[in-house]
């Protein structure tokens, strides 16, 4: 019988909308799942895990837990494993599940699929359809041989189920000491209470046609006010106009909202390929040859810095 | 500091790329070093302009990834290796034991390489060689400092905010584009570059056996390629903005179903 082990992410102790996206998954295809849930006071959120259909949920609760650490995270998943006796291993493609993702399969001796769109399930029989070179195609891919199946699977490629939280059967994992070759020290924190990028429903960006950060604070009230999350290309991060957790493509955050709206963004390919998942681009740029306009449903050839404030009008009167 | 820098030569995905029967198609396409491979190899250079010590590339593939390997001489690294490798389909398990084998002996004090590659967009590689090796690894770095032979400062972006972590050489560590902007080969590197050494391995040299090689040496395989359906644009708003955005707004509103 195959056995899904999901792997929980949680941010400030609750969890995060793609690892519920992996449950909802896993029921909704008839598999019998757990979950390891790693943190610093992140127990509370066993319940919710339960109320999603992890049977038993693998527990590290501690605060040397709170940033991630490639070293205590890939002990902790691998113990998890042995104990669950899981077939399969399935993580959410954030940076934490990249780092971990190769190293977890590595330690067990097999290999991965990572960022996976699509997912066909006949056992442990897998067939998995991923985006490759800069999304400009789809390869379908599938593991040769037996053994663990380690796999990530890219946020908002399936719906998260609405859920109650029950009481769960939870089993704590002891916590490992680390690798002393490496101090986790800090993490600096940029922004807090915003809605990460990969779980918001709608995306407003800025580009380079902002043309600095006053620019960029000029656009991002009209996220606040569309309930959006604000992301940013690359060119303004590094120019540092805008932190980089703000950055959309695949440096960065790659993201797949219902609406994405690119605000003075000209569309270098790996902006594009970490967004044109999306279900509707609207592009506002004054240059018509930007090559945003050739994946934007709705583009509009104009100055964001007059457009953004009919934008704002325009929302105010479809909120009243 | 000795650092070695894996690169991985691809297609240049900013052109077309095509497929028949499930395959990418490679006559015509133009190949070029992973762009995060080129931050790997500027990353590497400034550390070793400032420590001193040398940049060896590694490169695995058939003949043609030997151009990548002199592209990156030319910007500066010292030495190449290039394992001729023709084996067809592997997958990163596959390329990372090969990795392993090649470091087996040799001592470098850091492994520098992209976050992912450009063609595969995996990004399993380097953390499985760094398992292979009992080497710590930290991904997708944003910036370094601190830097000393036996150890540095590095900034990772992570889900909640940039991580900074303390590491020990040897280690594995890979690279966000943020890191840097790499430099371009000047007329000066490029003949040099001809003249820096590069060292051709087969396989066998690394004592590896059919077994561990191509499909067999792999834990997954690719059965084909496609071509996603590609978006088509819309429609367009010309004109001034206080007529044009109304109007798109409307539309997304009634086509789109936007709700705020």
């Amino acid at each position: 019988m195959p056995k899904v082990l999901v792997v929980a992410e949680t941010k400030n102790g609750e969890l995060k909308k793609p690892t519920l996206e992996l449950l909802s998954l896993a029921k909704s295809m008839n598999l019998q799942a757990e979950s390891v849930l790693i943190g610093k006071e992140v127990s509370s959120q066993a319940d919710l895990l339960a109320g999603y259909g992890s049977g038993k949920v693998y527990v590290a609760d501690d605060a040397g837990l709170e940033i991630y650490n490639t070293s205590k995270y890939t002990t902790l998943v691998a113990d998890a494993v042995g104990q669950s006796g899981a077939t399969q291993v399935w993580l959410t493609s954030s940076e934490t599940g990249r780092d971990l993702t190769p190293r977890v399969a590595a330690r067990m001796g097999v290999g991965a699929l990572s960022d996976v769109t699509e997912l066909e399930i006949d056992g442990d029989n897998i067939t998995a359809t991923r985006p490759c070179m800069a999304t400009k195609l789809v390869q379908q891919c599938r593991f040769t041989k037996d053994g663990l199946r380690v796999i990530s699977i890219r946020a908002g490629a399936y719906e998260a189920e609405e859920a109650s939280p029950q009481t769960a059967d939870t089993v704590s994992l002891s916590i490992p000491e680390g690798d002393a070759r490496v101090e986790v020290r800090d993490i600096q924190v940029e922004e807090s209470n915003e809605i990460e990028l990969n779980e918001a429903s709608i995306v407003v960006s800025v580009g380079r046609g902002t043309g600095g950060t006053e620019g960029c604070d000029f656009v991002k009230p009209l996220a606040g006010e569309m309930g959006a999350a604000f992301g940013a290309s690359r060119a303004v991060c590094d120019a540092g106009w805008m932190p980089h957790k703000h950055q959309v493509g695949q440096t960065g955050t790659v993201v797949s909202p219902d609406f994405y709206f690119a605000f003075g963004i000209s569309g270098a390919i790996q902006h594009l390929a970490g967004m044109s998942g999306s279900k509707v681009i609207v592009a506002i740029n004054k240059d018509a040859e930007a090559p945003i306009f050739k994946v934007a449903d709705y583009g509009i050839v104009g100055d964001l810095f007059k457009a953004v404030p009919v934008f704002q009008e325009e929302v105010a009167k479809i909120k009243n | 500091m000795e650092i070695i820098v894996p690169i991985r030569q691809v297609p240049d995905v900013a052109l077309n790329i095509r497929v028949n029967e499930g395959k990418v198609v490679e006559d015509g396409v133009s190949f070029v070093i992973s762009s995060w491979d080129e931050t790997a190899i500027e990353g590497a250079l400034q550390m070793t302009e400032e420590l001193g010590g040398e940049v060896t590339l590694l490169g695995i593939g058939p003949e043609r990834v030997s151009e990548a390997l002199r592209k990156g001489l030319a910007m500066g690294a010292h030495k190449a290796i290039h394992v001729l490798y023709e084996e067809g389909q592997t997958d990163s398990f596959g390329y990372a034991k090969i990795m392993a084998k090649v470091m087996e002996g040799r001592n470098y004090d850091l492994i520098l390489t992209g976050k992912q590659a450009q063609d595969t967009d995996a990004g399993l590689t380097a953390s499985m060689l760094a398992e292979f090796l009992d080497l710590p690894q930290v991904t997708n770095i944003i910036r370094f400092s601190d830097l000393a032979v036996d150890g540095m400062t590095l900034y990772r972006k992570g889900d909640h905010g940039t991580e900074v972590i303390g590491i020990k050489l040897p280690a594995v560590v890979t690279v966000n584009d943020s890191l840097n902007e790499p430099r371009l080969a000047s007329m000066r590197g490029i003949m040099m570059a001809k003249k820096k050494p590069m060292e051709t391995l087969s396989p066998s040299d690394l004592g590896m056996g059919a077994e561990e090689l191509g499909l067999q040496g792999s834990m997954t395989e690719v059965l084909k390629f496609e071509k996603p359906e590609s978006r088509k644009e819309g429609e367009r708003f010309e004109g001034d903005e206080t007529e044009t955005v109304p109007m798109a707004i409307q539309k997304l509103v009634s086509e789109a179903k936007l709700a705020v």
